[in-house]
């Protein structure tokens, strides 16, 4: 079962005038007419691709060719102009670590908030409570506010919590870049364990290496268009190639166009 | 469990956790706790009594009750307004978590100073009660005006939320504005101390109403006039079809914009 279907998928998005009305009292000294768009231009465009069940889509690119907008429209969060895109199962976005995190909640406040944002009911929060925290191996600091954890610890937090939302669909967005090794091995045991439950992954990276490791399948982007489609390994090795004749600069920068 | 009602109780526990989390992060902390709900009304009251009682000298009866009165009402509404302005643009991370339902943020900014209003409720009794006055079977009446009012602000609320996303200075201009429209309403005043030449903007004004009921419940115990609790109830369906239009029309900006 494909659990991602896109079938030439395209988003369009506005620019505004640099001066676009951003206060009430500058739209009214100006007009509203300040507020309409001058100009589209397409972040996505044609872009077909499936990912069945259990299957690991890694998506490559240089800055801004649309990576980051592929995810937010298979996540929800934005809709293609045109072109169809079914999404079938739960979606997860591991877009960024301890979202809802608040500094001065302890852990296990912190836990709950996560797992609900995350997408699990207080009831399944509290089922894997136990494990979720085993996982982060925060045990002896659960009930201590979380700014008197490291940062390391706070990720792991993160991590563990979504290591625990049984994903159907899992976006993941250049996060698993941080962390130790231990931790990013951890991280790569997890998502396996998910892609044997059925759950189709999309990782974004500049991370050629993890990319080819992980990846059953890679699309390559290009200024909003694809310009290749196909198994993991000879396709990252053309996309290095092109890296390389056009100008080493690229790799290594990251994606800033994450919203 | 059909995916459904999976997502209902999904909803409603985000709901809860989003409430508790608010609530703690503003009174856990604090050694008085929740006593602060109760006790900013307290001193505005007792100032507004100084000042306008003593030294204006309205002359209304059980004046500390009748501002304590206006004074829970109009908080709820000021708070809920100034606080549903910042929902979205405030939780940006929370809204670009996919399937996370974005109305929700809203409804927890209109539900927490509602929570501030219930804790102060007690004491407004004892102020009540303490004037000379007694509960009257009108104060059944209440919780049918507090989910009116609710439901004015929600429908503020979410068009609010939305046009922050827009322009940037709403929760600014609304700041101004709230700080003038107070005075415009008949909070320390009674609305029959209007002259008559202002009066008809004064019906203008929605919030009028709402502290007119309430007073009527709370402090002559009659029941508060039908007839208007059915005009605003009107008035709530308008101006929630208008800021839910709004609120969901941005949506999807939200995330483009954020």
């Amino acid at each position: 079962m494909n659990r991602i279907e896109a079938h030439a998928v395209g988003k369009r998005y506005a620019r505004f005038a640099i001066q676009r009305p951003r206060k009430v009292k500058e739209a009214l000294f100006r007009g509203m007419g300040g507020l309409r768009p001058v100009d589209t231009f397409w972040a996505l465009r044609q872009v077909s691709v499936e990912v069945a069940a259990g299957k690991m889509l890694g998506v490559i690119g240089t800055n801004g060719s649309g990576k980051s907008t592929l995810l937010k429209l298979i996540g929800g969060l934005s809709r293609p102009d045109e072109g169809t895109l079914v999404v079938r199962g739960r979606v997860v976005g591991l877009l960024e670590l301890g979202t809802g995190f608040h500094p001065d909640l302890t852990g296990r406040e912190n836990v709950f908030i996560n797992g609900v944002v995350t997408g699990l009911t207080r009831r399944e929060v509290s089922e894997q409570f136990d494990s979720i925290v085993a996982f982060a191996g925060v045990e002896a600091f659960v009930d201590s506010p979380l700014r008197t954890y490291s940062s390391g610890m706070r990720m792991r937090l993160g991590f563990a919590v979504m290591a625990h939302t049984r994903p159907e669909v899992l976006l993941i967005d250049e996060v698993l870049a941080v962390g130790d090794l231990a931790f990013q091995k951890k991280c790569v045991a997890r998502i396996a364990t998910f892609k044997a439950d059925g759950c189709a992954v999309v990782l974004v990276s500049h991370n050629l290496e993890a990319v080819t490791e992980t990846c059953d399948e890679v699309l390559w982007l290009q200024h909003g268009n694809v310009v290749a489609r196909g198994p993991a390994e000879p396709t990252v090795t053309s996309y290095r190639q092109a890296n390389e004749d056009d100008d080493a600069d690229e790799t290594g920068a990251h994606d800033d166009d994450g919203g | 469990m059909p995916l459904t009602r999976r997502r209902l109780v999904h909803t409603r526990d985000l709901f809860l956790e989003l409430l508790v989390r608010e609530m703690k992060l503003r009174y856990e902390r604090s050694s008085l706790g929740m006593l602060w709900a109760v006790l900013t009304p307290l001193l505005q009251m007792a100032i507004f009594s100084f000042v306008f009682g003593a030294v204006f000298r309205v002359d209304i009866e059980r004046y500390p009750a009748f501002i304590f009165t206006g004074l829970l009402a109009w908080n709820w509404f000021r708070e809920a307004l100034f606080s549903s302005a910042g929902a979205i643009v405030n939780n940006r991370e929370l809204v670009r978590q996919p399937g996370f339902p974005t109305a929700v943020l809203p409804i927890v900014a209109v539900t927490v100073p509602l929570l501030d209003l219930l804790a102060a409720l007690p004491v407004l009794f004892v102020f009540l009660v303490a004037s000379g006055g007694s509960l009257s079977p009108a104060v059944l009446a209440l919780p049918a005006l507090l989910v009116l009012q609710f439901l004015f602000l929600q429908g503020i609320g979410f068009l609010l939320a939305g046009l922050q996303v827009t322009f940037r200075d709403v929760q600014h201009l609304l700041n101004v504005s709230l700080t003038l429209l107070f005075y415009l309403t008949p909070v320390f005043y009674s609305p029959d101390m209007v002259p008559g030449w202002a009066r008809t903007v004064y019906g203008l004004n929605p919030m009028t109403h709402f502290l007119v009921s309430y007073r009527h419940i709370l402090m002559d115990g009659t029941m508060p006039d039908w007839r208007v609790l059915l005009v605003i109830a009107v008035l709530d369906a308008v101006v929630l079809r208008i800021g839910w239009t709004t609120f969901v029309r941005a949506r999807f900006a939200f995330v483009e914009e954020l």
